[in-house]
């Protein structure tokens, strides 16, 4: 039963990250785009937070419960990998101000255009490029 | 109708998927080796980083390396949004003329207040406690780029400007915090360590709490880099958008 939880928990995720590369594919929409890129990155994330985790009872966070060497055995035999929760948490952040940063542009293409419709924004440009305008 | 239905096909061929894959999937017991050596080296053992944190000793000390450069990719990430919205003086002394007001209901206010006092102190705790429970700078500094954003949204941006938190000021933080994890990644060096290497001449415990040694440093820098460059880019995102029509001169 747990293994086919987790199986599902796995599989569940892998499904969420092709159906967010398809958003970011199809939608014409930019803001949807960045929903969609967000969507696919936190996804991303909690998959390299599930490497690290251990299916055993009880499993602890990976902070020494207190300083003495006696204690250390028992935490080693219950704490999950601390690597990639390492790697997940300057992503996290990271991920945040490239976000920002691509929401500044979208903002931007609305001002200057008046649409978030890639496809219209690729028509204006073609015209522009023309000398139409 | 016509979602509902791919919504459904997905969720069984994710259920089927997932119980066909269970009887193959290991389960997984047991920690990787490198994931064990942190674990029992993050305070004590000979490649000690002394912080019972073995996350944040990862971070800042055994994959130091790692997240100076994907500080250095977040302070390009802040510095591309300043200058897509980049004003002249003019421009940006017109977009600071406004007044604060408050279009919410009185209690809003007080009930503001008293959560900015609370998220400011509970951003602090999460940074500087970095080396002792989950946070670090990361985690405290964007806790505390909500505060300007909630002060925003309640007072409007003058307000935040009024009391002397401006663009300027927030990159001048913002600049303080790079440079104080630059200055404290090369200090090492001076000593014939390598780049960002834990060094024993960092203070491991004061008033008998673990620090970490330099972790604390890079926890608080990051802490202060991570806020005030949220809020720079919080209070330019703030612009009421008629102005920025008229700075750039769109007829619409």
């Amino acid at each position: 039963m747990i293994l086919l939880l987790w199986s599902f928990t796995l599989i569940s995720l892998l499904a969420t990250l092709v159906i967010s590369v398809y958003g970011i594919v199809a939608k014409p929409n930019l803001v949807k785009k960045l929903i969609a890129l967000t969507i696919f990155g936190d996804t991303a994330n909690v998959l390299m937070v599930l490497l690290g985790y251990r299916l055993i009872y009880p499993v602890v966070p990976p902070i020494l419960p207190s300083l003495s060497k006696t204690a250390l055995g028992e935490f080693v035999k219950t704490a999950v990998d601390p690597l990639p929760q390492a790697l997940v948490l300057t992503a996290v952040v990271i991920g945040m101000a490239v976000n920002v940063l691509i929401a500044f542009a979208i903002v931007q293409v609305h001002r200057l255009y008046g649409t978030v419709d890639a496809r219209k924004v690729g028509e204006m440009l073609a015209a522009f490029g023309r000398g139409e305008k | 109708m016509k979602r509902l239905a791919g919504l459904i096909i997905v969720l069984l061929i994710v259920l089927t998927v997932s119980c066909y894959v269970s009887r193959m999937v290991p389960p997984q017991k047991n920690l990787h080796p490198l994931g064990e050596f942190y674990l029992q080296n993050s305070y004590f053992g000979r490649y000690s980083a002394k912080s019972p944190e073995a996350v944040t000793s990862i971070v800042w000390d055994y994959r130091g390396v790692d997240t100076l450069f994907e500080t250095a990719v977040f302070f390009l990430a802040i510095i591309g949004s300043l200058t897509l919205f980049r004003l002249n003086k003019g421009q940006a002394e017109e977009a600071k003329r406004g007044e604060p007001k408050l279009e919410l209901p009185g209690p809003v206010a007080t009930v503001t207040k008293v959560t900015v006092a609370m998220i400011l102190a509970v951003s602090a705790s999460i940074a500087l406690h970095g080396q002792l429970t989950p946070g670090g700078g990361f985690q405290g500094g964007s806790a505390l780029a909500v505060a300007p954003l909630l002060i925003i949204a309640v007072y409007t941006k003058y307000a935040l400007e009024k009391n002397g938190l401006d663009k300027t000021r927030a990159i001048i933080i913002r600049s303080i915090g790079l440079l104080g994890i630059a200055l404290t990644a090369l200090v090492p060096l001076l000593l014939g360590g390598y780049i960002m290497q834990n060094q024993p001449i960092f203070p491991a415990k004061a008033l008998g709490v673990p620090l970490g040694g330099s972790l604390v440093f890079y926890n608080f820098f990051e802490y202060l880099a991570v806020g005030a460059g949220f809020t720079a880019v919080f209070l330019l995102l703030s612009i009421p958008e008629e102005k920025f029509r008229k700075f750039l001169g769109v007829r619409r």
